[in-house]
């Protein structure tokens, strides 16, 4: 692939007519430019059409306006160049984590002791070893989201879409996991985009920051990453991270309150 | 051990029996109206020695079965199909709905008419039966099929087609099974039913007979061979529901 491209969002505007009501603006002529390699946060309220974006690239949605294209062209359909993680996992409960991770592997042809060995090394990425045989209903969220995870970067994606991954997990096992996803992140140094409402979350974790509006969703704000992101976790409390948490917040909140009076 | 727990689960059906052999030894209800459980147990016993119950039952077990599994072959496939085109949705649902909470049953004289009095109509009898509750779970689980499961396997690079035996499929399982369970005893119910109607063998026409020839020890153990017969599908089919979702919560305490 060409490297710098990264995505290029142009003019998209997306529109949905719920069973009872008016049509709905969610999103309104975005255009955003992520950079190959970046770690991208979409932050803003719910109801702000961030998943709706995210869902938009990886092509699970018909983009009804404008276009998204990547390095390997326009979007239209999911492919396993994007690579995706759900907030509730979304892994395949009928199958072992072995048998979830080897899935995205055997439907790119890769069989056998090949896709064993690959699941093995991305379960032992995400300390999932030992459990390779038990079913999701077996493991914890927080395991059950490791396994997602290595299911997603078995196949090797350019790009990472999280759609609020570790918002169904306690506050403990998200700063792990949060911790964790840096880590693979800067290993394998793939485009992420990451949508969250956390504030400390998306400082945390991005290089740069959408923030968005309330509906109709468009980008308010774009935030560059001002501290020092160094490995150290020590960097909760730093006070650049605090200034850059209350910065971002102060952008965030009008939204907030907006949403709130749009009834979300 | 285990034998104290069975005796311990089957202590309100021992207790019924106890009753009823009060009952009926203390003489407070005719013979006729109720005859002793022993009385019932000899029939029984006698039906089993003779090869009676197993003809009988074998019979109306094969009725039942090939009816319901055309039910399954058909109702399955065409509950996914429903659920998945809106052509075929809006052409079928008020077909479902109108003969969903119909009496099935009353169709008995023009399956008679148009397949002849043996095996056929009983079979085509049970198929119509019970193809509406199969029909119906095949519908409601496809369409509850969580999205993010779609999604995922096409991101990993799945084909549309692939999707729907790779998700579909086993995600919609549990719901199936369910649609099928309840479809298993309506099954063996209107292969009874049918074959009290139309008389000879099986045990629906054992019963007829019974009850033809006021003969209530043999109707009581028709009704007992009956609920064991039942009592062997439902089990089976829990056993089997317990190995198609070894995976699922249901089997899975946390």
């Amino acid at each position: 692939m060409n490297d710098g491209v990264g995505i290029e969002i142009e003019r998209v505007t997306h529109g949905y007519t719920p069973k009872r009501g008016r049509p709905m603006v969610a999103l309104d002529d975005i255009s955003l430019s992520i950079p190959a390699h970046e770690f991208h946060a979409l932050l803003g309220p719910s109801g702000c059409g961030k998943s709706t974006l995210l869902f938009l690239i990886g092509g699970f949605q018909k983009i009804q306006q404008g276009r998204i294209h990547t390095a390997h062209g326009d979007v239209c359909a999911p492919g396993p160049d994007r690579g995706i993680v759900f907030q509730n996992f979304a892994l395949f409960p009928w199958k072992t984590v072995i048998e979830n991770v080897r899935y995205g592997l055997e439907k790119k042809g890769i069989k056998g002791s090949e896709a064993e060995q690959t699941a093995k090394h991305f379960i032992d990425l995400v300390h999932l070893n030992g459990f390779e045989r038990s079913y999701p209903a077996q493991l914890s969220g927080g395991m059950q989201q490791r396994a997602a995870i290595a299911r997603t970067l078995a196949i090797d994606p350019d790009i990472l879409l999280m759609d609020e991954p570790f918002g169904a997990l306690d506050a403990q096992t998200r700063r792990i996991m949060q911790e964790e996803l840096l880590a693979i992140w800067r290993a394998t140094r793939k485009t992420v985009v990451f949508v969250t409402h956390d504030v400390a979350e998306a400082v945390y974790l991005a290089d740069t920051i959408s923030v968005m509006s309330a509906r109709p969703g468009r980008i308010k704000r774009l935030v560059h990453a001002s501290f020092n992101r160094s490995e150290d976790t020590a960097v909760f409390k730093s006070p650049e991270f605090t200034d850059m948490v209350e910065h971002v917040w102060d952008m965030v909140r009008d939204e907030v309150d907006e949403a709130r009076r749009q009834g979300h | 051990m285990g034998v104290l727990r069975l005796v311990l689960r089957m202590s309100p059906v021992l207790a019924l029996l106890a009753i009823w052999y009060i009952a009926t030894s203390l003489g407070m209800i005719k013979p006729f109206l109720l005859p002793a459980p022993q009385t019932v147990a000899m029939r029984l016993w006698r039906d089993i020695a003779t090869g009676q119950f197993a003809l009988n039952a074998g019979l109306t077990m094969y009725r039942a079965l090939m009816g319901f599994a055309i039910a399954c072959l058909i109702g399955v496939p065409a509950g996914m199909l429903i659920a998945s085109d809106r052509t075929v949705r809006w052409f079928c649902e008020p077909l479902i709905s109108v003969g969903f909470p119909m009496p099935k049953i009353a169709f008995l004289p023009v399956f008679m008419l148009w397949f002849g009095v043996y095996d056929l109509s009983k079979i085509v009898m049970v198929s119509f039966a019970a193809i509406f509750t199969v029909v119906a779970a095949a519908e409601a689980g496809t369409r509850g099929v969580d999205r993010v499961l779609l999604w995922s396997a096409r991101s990993m690079g799945a084909s549309r087609a692939a999707v729907f035996w790779d998700v579909i499929l086993p995600a919609a399982m549990p719901q199936f099974l369910t649609g099928i369970q309840i479809a298993l005893p309506v099954s063996l119910i209107t292969a009874v039913a049918a074959e009290m109607l139309m008389g000879g063998a099986g045990l629906g026409g054992a019963m007829l007979a019974a009850g033809n020839y006021a003969d209530s020890p043999g109707v009581f153990a028709g009704i007992v061979e009956t609920s064991l017969v039942g009592l062997l599908a439902v089990g089976g089919m829990t056993q089997l529901r317990r190995r198609l979702l070894r995976w699922h919560p249901e089997f899975n305490p946390r």
